[in-house]
């Protein structure tokens, strides 16, 4: 059965667009254009039989702060959260992010980059209650958390603690952002969430050991300013 | 009163009594007595000279008198003939008198003339402190200073809504509001307020008044017309060189102003400009979609397409850089820095370039080990987006454009060289600030649509890291933007801690012993 997407943006024409591309996709859209409107169609969506599974939430509503909905969101379940921001509300995407969105888009955005954040997001949906994801593999990298493995064309790679923590943080939510903040809180704790050059350094060290050219990364992504990501694992 | 003191030393006088008595017991015997009595009349006027007028007629008094009893027959007696010796003291002592009087108007009109001079000197050095202070106002204390001086009371100074020196009570607050605003003089001499104890003069300039000076207690002393017009006169030099410094800063506004519209109008023009090309291009290509598609094959369909995609994509970069340069334009700019590494951004950039079909010419050269920036990753990331899509842009499509990073002296270089036709050495350095210059905008920037724009956001994110931006020429064509950062010492990064299991708490048990 295809997903529901709630999906809330104010403009119309953006609105129509995105509409457009994801039922070519095979989503079914409800469509909201204000906070009211979206909290109205949350609530309305399982008494008409099925509940949402994602949530497409711009930052820049009428009638209220996106995170004020996130909020009310994250209290009642673990659906995912994809925001949508203009490139002034840097700040607020971060503070979103942090507040347990699962990743962003920056408009203006392509179809594809959509399709894609929709396609993992709806992976990792509901992953609080199911087995968590324990291997990983893409490109030749494997990665089995369970075993603490990590294989590259099968030949075996030794890891630091540290290292393999932090790959193991960013496995975990394969193909979706992960902030600087969450790295730093879940890999070196909560007291360390200013100290991104711990980051920029052991993400050094992973890039050398896993990419084939470092400076020009294809494995772990940096997002700007946000935090990293790493790669879609390849279709099981 | 001070102008009555005695401006001679007394001892003259006294030495004319003296030899006055020598002449006396010389000539006694020798010339008659009547005749005698006019060098006591000589002596008498000559002393007053020096004399103060009192002392003068008790000397004058006490000589006659000793005359009378040495000299004047019966001698050593007090008789007197009363018809010639009266008529002898009375002519004594109106002499006195006369000669006391005219000296002393004579001395008071020589301190007055003094008293005027020293004021005027003091009234031309205090207009010429001011004249010379680019703000009047730090001269305030001064003024405090010399007013006190002059009426020898506490001076209060009130400039509009607060005091800006001395002391004043909540009455006296008012009353310094009141003479600010009617911009009069209030108090004793002024016609206003007469009963007032204290006096209050409005600091004067041409048509306004720009503030108001408290005399505190100078009333009751009922002070000279003289005096309060000085006063008045300090006031007023410190409100007209007031009203000068705010007219001329006023004029420093409006001009900064004007210059401010003229840059931004070059730059609403040159960013309306630099939209219309991807406009245009998506415009065609849409409505040739949309008015034509019937007729089209899937191939060409497909390339109108991606023409749109491109465009609006570098509609997109334009909108970022022009919301950056107005961001970066603005006072007081926060920049978000951290611990930021230059690979990273490289690398971010890269996998952005290679989407787009001439991002194949893009060669990377990063110098191994290279140090932590502390810069705004957005902001140094859209710095080279622009630099790179630059010399994509004025470069051969078949040529390589070079992106080096490097330290150098006092920094981390990010370079960015082309093949392209270079720049003119004229315009190397003005390439950078075309919105500087207001109206006359370069041919160049019009010809190379779009580069305007983003060279200025350049520029203006190297300047908030307070790092440089140059443009050379190369040896062999082509050129090269060279961005210089600062370095700072960078922290030393640390394992994480074993104890934090966060990440484990989702396995398997029999896995967290490994």
């Amino acid at each position: 059965m295809s997903a529901r997407i709630l999906l809330v943006e104010d403009d119309r024409e953006l609105r129509a667009t995105l509409r457009a591309a994801l039922e070519v996709e095979g989503y079914a859209v409800l469509p909201a254009a204000s906070l009211a409107d979206a909290r109205a169609q949350w609530q309305h969506a399982p008494v008409q039989g099925r509940a949402v599974d994602l949530v497409l939430l711009d930052l820049g509503l009428p009638d209220g702060d996106g995170q004020d909905f996130l909020a009310q969101l994250r209290k009642q379940a673990g659906v995912p959260v994809v925001v949508i921001s203009a490139r002034e509300a840097e700040g607020q995407k971060i503070r979103l992010l942090d507040a347990g969105a699962d990743d962003y888009l920056v408009k203006p955005f392509g179809v594809g980059e959509l399709l894609a954040r929709v396609r993992v997001a709806l992976r990792h949906r509901g992953q609080a209650a199911a087995p968590a994801i324990t291997h990983y593999s893409q490109g030749g990298l494997d990665v089995d958390l369970a075993a603490h493995r990590v294989r590259l064309h099968g030949q075996d790679l030794r890891l630091t603690p540290t290292e393999f923590k932090l790959l193991a943080r960013l496995v975990r939510q394969a193909g979706q952002v992960v902030t600087h903040r969450q790295l730093l809180t879940d890999v070196w704790g909560a007291d360390c969430t200013e100290q991104t050059h711990y980051l920029r350094l052991y993400m050094g060290q992973l890039r050398a050991k896993l990419e084939a050219v470092p400076a020009e990364p294809t494995r772990l992504l940096t997002e700007p300013g946000v935090g990293y990501r790493i790669v879609e694992p390849d279709e099981a | 009163m001070s102008i009555a003191k005695p401006i001679w030393p007394w001892w003259p006088g006294v030495a004319v009594w003296a030899l006055c008595w020598a002449a006396l017991a010389t000539l006694d015997g020798t010339v008659d007595v009547a005749n005698l009595t006019l060098l006591l009349v000589l002596a008498s006027a000559l002393a007053s000279l020096w004399l103060p007028a009192w002392a003068a007629l008790l000397a004058g008094v006490a000589n006659v008198a000793a005359f009378n009893w040495t000299f004047v027959p019966p001698r050593h007696s007090w008789s007197v003939d009363l018809h010639q010796h009266v008529l002898l003291l009375l002519t004594l002592l109106g002499v006195n008198a006369l000669v006391s009087a005219l000296l002393l108007s004579q001395r008071r009109s020589a301190a007055r003339a003094g008293q005027a001079a020293a004021r005027e000197a003091a009234l031309r050095s205090w207009g010429d402190l001011l004249r010379d202070a680019t703000d009047p106002l730090v001269h305030l204390g001064r003024l405090q200073d010399l007013l006190s001086q002059v009426a020898a009371v506490p001076v209060a100074l009130w400039l509009p809504e607060q005091l800006h020196a001395g002391t004043a009570d909540a009455d006296q607050l008012a009353g310094l509001a009141l003479c600010m605003r009617e911009g009069r003089a209030l108090g004793h001499g002024s016609g206003w307020h007469e009963e007032q104890p204290d006096i209050y003069l409005p600091l004067r300039g041409r048509g306004a008044t720009a503030g108001a000076a408290l005399l505190a207690g100078l009333g009751s002393r009922r002070p000279e017309a003289d005096l309060r017009a000085h006063l008045q006169a300090l006031c007023d030099q410190m409100g007209q060189a007031l009203q000068r410094a705010a007219l001329s800063l006023a004029e420093q506004q409006s001009r900064e102003a004007a210059r401010e519209q003229g840059v931004r109008n070059a730059l609403l023009a040159a960013i309306a400009h630099d939209y219309r090309t991807p406009l245009a291009t998506i415009m065609g290509a849409a409505s040739s979609l949309h008015d034509q598609a019937d007729r089209m094959d899937l191939a060409q369909r497909q390339r109108l397409a991606a023409g749109i995609v491109d465009e609006a994509g570098r509609l997109a970069r334009l909108t970022d850089n022009s919301l950056q340069l107005a961001r970066l334009g603005a006072p007081g700019v926060a920049l978000r820095c951290d611990w930021e590494s230059a690979e990273e951004i490289v690398g971010a950039l890269l996998a952005r370039v290679r989407r787009r079909e001439q991002g194949r010419r893009v060669h990377v050269r990063l110098e191994p080990d290279l140090p932590l920036l502390w810069c705004d990753a957005l902001l140094v990331s859209q710095l080279l987006d622009n630099l790179v899509d630059n010399a994509l842009k004025y470069s051969p499509p078949d040529s390589a454009v070079e992106l080096l990073v490097r330290r150098v002296a006092g920094g981390v270089l990010l370079a960015v060289r082309d093949r392209g036709t270079g720049v003119a050495p004229a315009w190397r350095d003005r390439i950078f600030h075309v919105f500087q210059r207001g109206q006359d905008m370069p041919d160049l920037a019009t010809a190379n649509a779009g580069s305007g724009v983003g060279l200025a956001v350049c520029r203006a994110i190297v300047q908030a890291h307070g790092g440089t931006l140059s443009l050379r020429g190369r040896t062999r064509g082509g050129s090269s933007f060279e961005c210089t950062l600062p370095l700072r010492e960078a922290p030393e990064a640390v394992e994480a801690p074993e104890t934090l299991e966060a990440l484990e708490a989702p396995e398997p048990p029999q896995d967290s012993s490994h």
